[in-house]
């Protein structure tokens, strides 16, 4: 395994009274994919979550062990979210291009963070959208509005966004899951060119997404990690009855 | 940007080929091997095998990983299904090459047996069959398929006669015994390679076709007249029943076969 670039070690997280993760503790490799999967509630976007400390904007939710990335605790009080979440990309189920153009949907995030030159800016906006593999369908529309583009095109635009602040994780919860066949391969044939520089955790409830792009693959079953490892071996030889189980579908 | 998972079929396909290239190596130098009665040769063969054993390996393994990841249909289905049985067939036709190099050293001190039975002729053919089905896996042209159903079953008519006579001569002269059990041993391997290489025709028509060939009487008639394709559609729709003696018959006496 590579080197980790995400250590959790005894994550537990409650909302309220109610314990949706129970003890994680899991390596995440850097410049990898790892892809949670399992059923719906078993707490996988939670996790996720807890990776950007999306989580600290739900008031009930309590969290207790550590998350360390490159071997920094990022739970600790001195940890800058904002900065934080700069270095942690996140791409959402259902896209949500800013209601602005192309061009300053991409953007937005650099020019917040201070760069304010234009051809600056315009450099960052096309390595962004090349990036992301849609730089061919809209560079001659720089200035329309992103609403006017597809579901498919939202979305790629959604991750060129994340890319031009140059994360160094991008955290996908069920990407592609609001796509069409075509568009879902997109992004996944987008996903394979990204791990060569970004570390990619997805999240996803399609069993046959997580074989197809990730390398790791982590199986969560109410609130616990059940079995974490090499893709092609939970695919083909899972150490776990469980595992087995929910892969060929005769989960309950 | 090509897909991912093309490369991985791509990998596939490479792999297999080379594993091809890598078995009719071993066929053709077995047969050299046999022809010169060079010993040596024949222990490199044995040795070599492990390389098609561990090649073999490799590709059961790609294979399983391409079924468990990607979830394969239509084409790419078929490609990978193929794959696994031409591999079996590839490994086993490794076997049998290594088999006739175990006999080689029994048979070394009688090779005018193997002139006096044309044995070089059945070795030619049997390495021409061997080179041109792994030509058709490189190519995927199956247009030639039905040459190397033609020359199979040419090879084991010839096999089968030499064995007669092999058979005839261990009836009158005792001393031969042991070498001619070697040979007959070696001829059935022989036809054993060309049974494999029509397997393997049949597996890369099913890849390209998707028909399966498998257990179908290939006629001669057929063989004659069809592309593989044509036989393939005649195999299903042909209600006449000319079989393999009726081949022989004409094989033997050289007639053209008629029309079907």
């Amino acid at each position: 395994m590579k080197e980790a670039k995400i250590i959790t070690r005894d994550l537990t997280l409650h909302y309220g009274q109610k314990m949706a993760l129970n003890f994680i503790n899991i390596h995440i490799p850097e410049k990898e994919v790892t892809a949670f999967i399992g059923p719906s509630g078993c707490g996988k976007s939670t996790f996720l979550r807890c990776l950007n400390r999306m989580n600290d904007l739900i008031p009930s939710v309590k969290i207790t062990g550590e998350i360390r990335i490159d071997d920094l605790d990022i739970y600790q009080k001195k940890i800058d979210v904002v900065n934080l979440r700069k270095k942690i990309g996140m791409v959402f189920q259902k896209s949500n291009p800013f209601a602005k153009s192309i061009f300053e949907n991409v953007a937005y995030g650099p020019r917040i963070n201070g760069v304010n030159n234009m051809k600056a800016l315009t450099e960052i906006v096309e390595r962004s959208l090349q990036n992301a593999a849609i730089w061919d369908e809209v560079k001659d529309r720089m200035h329309d509005s992103a609403l006017g583009l597809s579901g498919g095109q939202q979305q790629r635009l959604c991750i060129a966004r994340t890319l031009a602040v140059e994360p160094e994780i991008i955290l996908m919860d069920e990407p592609a899951s609001a796509l069409d066949p075509i568009s879902t391969g997109k992004i996944e044939e987008l996903i394979f060119q990204l791990k060569k520089d970004y570390t990619i955790v997805i999240v996803t409830h399609n069993m046959q997404q997580a074989a197809r792009v990730s390398d790791y693959t982590a199986f969560f079953y109410l609130g616990e990690l059940i079995e974490h490892g090499k893709t092609r071996k939970i695919f083909t030889t899972p150490d776990k009855k469980q595992t087995e189980e929910y892969i060929t579908g005769r989960f309950g | 940007m090509e897909r991912h998972f093309e490369l991985e079929l791509e990998k596939l396909n490479k792999r297999l080929i080379k594993m091809g290239n890598l078995v009719a190596e071993q066929v053709h130098n077995v047969f050299d091997a046999l022809l010169k009665g060079d010993t040596e040769l024949a222990h490199q063969i044995i040795e070599k095998d492990s390389k098609v054993d561990k090649l073999d390996n490799k590709i059961d393994k790609l294979c399983q990983r391409l079924f468990a990841l990607t979830q394969p249909v239509a084409t790419d289905l078929r490609l990978i299904m193929a794959a696994l049985r031409i591999n079996n067939d590839l490994e086993r036709m490794g076997d049998h090459a290594v088999a006739i190099a175990q006999k080689i050293e029994g048979i070394s001190d009688y090779h005018e047996i193997i002139v006096d039975l044309r044995i070089d002729e059945l070795v030619k053919m049997a390495d021409m069959i061997v080179n041109d089905v792994i030509t058709i896996l490189n190519t995927k042209n199956v247009a030639f398929v039905k040459d190397i159903f033609e020359l199979a079953m040419a090879i084991d008519e010839k096999a089968q006669a030499a064995t007669a006579r092999i058979m005839e001569e261990m009836m009158h002269k005792t001393d031969v015994i042991v070498v001619a059990t070697n040979l007959i041993i070696i001829l059935t391997n022989i036809e054993r390679l060309a049974g494999y290489s029509t397997n393997i025709a049949e597996s890369i028509v099913f890849i390209v076709d998707g028909r399966i060939m498998k257990h179908k009487k290939k006629t001669f008639d057929m063989i004659n007249e069809a592309s593989a394709t044509e036989l393939i559609q005649n195999a299903e729709h042909s209600t006449e029943k000319n079989n393999v003696s009726n081949l022989n018959e004409n094989l033997s006496s050289e007639v053209t076969p008629s029309e079907g």
